[in-house]
């Protein structure tokens, strides 16, 4: 060994290069490791650590192969190469002169991503360096010992990538390098756990192991994982549609575009061909629409859970009366929601209304909605829909003409049919539908179905739709205050929810309601009274056991309300004996 | 309902119109009696914050609790199914206990 020592000690050379200047204790430091550092030196800067250590490598092999006799020794000196080979990076990138296990480790962290690329290098390399730095004359022999065994294997296989220089060279030497350390890579495990003595090198080696095997998967192709390609189809797919729409809301190109975007948009929307009919209305209808969309986009998001909200009771004291006031409103506001979405919806309504459909305003309004729903982008959809559908309502009152080109996106041309025959009733219809689909824009998010798919089984909805317009007012404002509740939920839960799970918290809400009605009914008429009051609210919570003699009330709304429940609900007594609330 | 002029802090949730919620729920008490009033209306004569009645409140506050628990719970499945997402059969289990 004592020959093989000496080379060794070269072949530590140039891990050692780097600690070598600080730590001293290198019995192997001697004449070869000298040698071999001034080599490093020369043949590589600071940076090329690598590239030194592999010329360094590449020059001791030849040497030591010959020396090479048991596995263990090559795959011990695989783990120190690897980990001083890293220490070598690092230092070689950091302070040569201070090498502390701290700095080094800390090196060794911050560059411990490049070490894992260039793994075969710095495997090899960093072996010898922690070993070195340990400054411990035991550890460094046996570093040294223990160097040798790494250096033998990655000189055999950096041997042959000897020629290519710099990157290049480390890859085709990585690939050699696997090879051998494929080979060597049983065998290395266990020298790992001989070289842990050092903390260091147990550092590194904790490294080693994953880079080890992972760097055969990772090299061949620099696997990457593809994006997500379906969040970009998406996207895509919509901006394609914005400029389809774009396109089609200059007077041009509404010809060609409508005809360009009817088999993307076939999906979307009824499979209506809608050709020269489009051309007339389009220019209205994109005029109309760009304008809406230069306007504020995203308060018109907000506004549109209130305006559902609002809309909501609002259109059913108003639709019987005067729908063309509220049209105006609507439309506005149906704007501002387009505006704050994409053209690409717009743009496929517009196509639809083309359409001479059926004389079904049920039928659009239930496709208008569902498509809303059925949009990838629901919202985007509603908005434009909704802004189409009140662009339609208004004109239909106005002009018959208009309900053409106020097709909301993906529906058929129904809409059209509607439009033109019945104007007053039609637009007392719209409101409906509109007051639908703006509360579905509400609740969307928890029903949002990306899939496009179902706007086909629209039209058979649509029927049944018409006639179920009387508890539609009551289940938006209903679902959007159990989407609230629902909302809580989740943050109670803290944990990612699926949106089918969401919904079954609504039924469950749903259910818990009405139970609850039914006892705080039950409690009234129980004190004789018929209206419901705070006391049989806590006599229910007092049932339900959420109060104790633990808990009370009062802790409960502490916990739970904020703080301005907190005063309204629990009595403090003030100053100048007066409690408030007064009881 | 401007819940989150005031609150905000510890809700992270905007409560909106929490009132006007609740007079759906009163709605839905509908379908089966009437006259279940004076829980909603049971307005506080509270010059600061008087926008919501005691009834309601506490109406709020039973929701509240019973959200919570629901949630626990259907963490509590999810945990042992050692799932990281909460399921709508966490949740109906749950419920149906």
């Amino acid at each position: 060994m004592g020959a093989g020592g000496a080379r060794l000690c070269s072949a530590q050379a140039p891990w050692v290069f780097a600690t070598k200047t600080t730590n001293p204790a290198m019995p192997c430091a001697e004449l070869g490791c000298r040698g071999l550092e001034r080599r490093l030196k020369e043949s590589s800067g600071y940076r090329g650590l690598g590239f030194g250590a592999q010329k360094s490598l590449l020059e001791i092999p030849s040497s030591r192969r010959l020396s090479i006799s048991t596995k263990m020794n090559v795959r011990q000196r695989s783990q120190r190469a690897r980990s001083i080979g890293r220490l070598a990076h690092v230092q070689t990138s950091g302070h040569l002169e201070e090498q502390t296990p701290r700095t080094l480790l800390k090196n060794i962290l911050l560059t411990a991503p490049e070490s894992s690329i260039v793994m075969p290098e710095s495997v090899v390399k960093p072996v010898p360096t922690p070993q070195v730095v340990q400054s411990s004359k035991q550890e460094s022999s046996r570093g040294s010992l223990e160097l040798q065994l790494p250096e033998l294997e990655p000189p055999t296989t950096l041997a042959l990538g000897l020629l290519a220089p710099g990157r290049r060279k480390r890859r085709l030497r990585l690939s050699v390098f696997q090879q051998g350390i494929d080979q060597g890579l049983p065998l290395s495990q266990e020298p790992h756990g001989n070289a842990s003595a050092s903390f260091l090198t147990s550092s590194l080696n904790l490294t080693f192991a994953t880079p080890l095997q992972p760097q055969s998967v990772q090299r061949p192709g620099l696997a990457r994982r593809p994006p997500t390609r379906r969040a970009v189809d998406v996207g895509a797919f919509l901006q394609d549609l914005q400029d389809t729409s774009l396109a089609l809301a200059s007077p041009g190109n509404s010809l060609r575009t409508p005809a360009a975007t009817l088999p993307t948009d076939t999906v979307l929307e009824d499979t209506q061909p809608f050709s020269q009919p489009l051309v007339g209305h389009s220019p209205s209808v994109y005029h109309s629409l760009p304008y809406l969309f230069h306007t504020e986009a995203k308060d018109a998001e907000k506004a549109v859970s209130h305006r559902t909200q609002s809309n909501g009771p609002r259109l059913q004291n108003h639709s019987p009366g005067k729908p063309a006031q509220l049209l105006p409103t609507k439309a506005k506001k149906v704007d501002a929601l387009a505006m704050s979405f994409t053209n690409t919806s717009s743009a496929i309504s517009g196509e639809d209304e083309v359409e001479p459909s059926q004389d079904v305003v049920s039928e659009e309004a239930e496709e208008m909605m569902e498509e809303s729903l059925n949009m990838g982008e629901v919202k985007d959809t509603t908005g434009t829909q909704g802004s189409v559908r009140t662009e339609k309502s208004e004109r239909h009152a106005e002009m018959t003409e208009a309900f053409e080109a106020k097709e909301p996106e993906g529906s058929s041309g129904d809409k059209d049919i509607s439009a033109s025959p019945e104007l007053a009733s039609s637009t007392t219809e719209f409101l409906q539908t509109r007051q639908l689909q703006f509360p579905k824009s509400a609740p969307p998010p928890s029903t949002a179905i990306l899939s496009s798919e179902d706007l086909e089984p629209l039209p058979t909805r649509l029927p049944p739709r018409a006639r179920t317009l009387g508890p539609r007012p009551r289940q938006d404002p209903y679902k959007t205050g159990l989407s609230h509740y629902a909302k809580l939920f989740s943050f109670y839960a803290r944990m990612p929810m699926e949106k089918k799970a969401l919904e079954m918290v609504e039924k469950c809400l749903d259910k818990y309601f009405q139970h609850l009605c039914d006892d705080l009914e039950v409690f009234a008429s129980h004190a004789g009274r018929k209206t419901v009051r705070p006391e049989d609210l806590e006599l229910l919570m007092h049932r339900q056991g959420l109060v104790n003699d633990q808990v009370s009330l009062h802790v409960l709304v502490e916990r739970h309300l904020p703080l301005e429940y907190r005063q309204l609900l629990i009595p403090c007594a003030f100053s100048g004996n007066s409690v408030f609330p007064a009881q | 309902m401007a819940l989150s002029t005031t609150v905000s802090q510890r809700k992270k949730i905007k409560r909106k119109a929490p009132r006007g919620f609740l007079k759906r729920v009163f709605k839905r008490q509908k379908p089966h009696l009437r006259l279940e009033t004076s829980v909603d209306l049971l307005v506080r004569v509270c010059p600061f914050f008087g926008w919501l009645a005691v009834g309601q409140r506490k109406v709020h506050l039973n929701c509240l609790l019973f959200v919570h628990r629901l949630a626990e719970e259907s963490r509590m499945n999810a945990f042992e199914s050692k799932c990281g997402v909460i399921k709508k059969e966490h949740v109906q289990a749950a419920a149906k206990v």
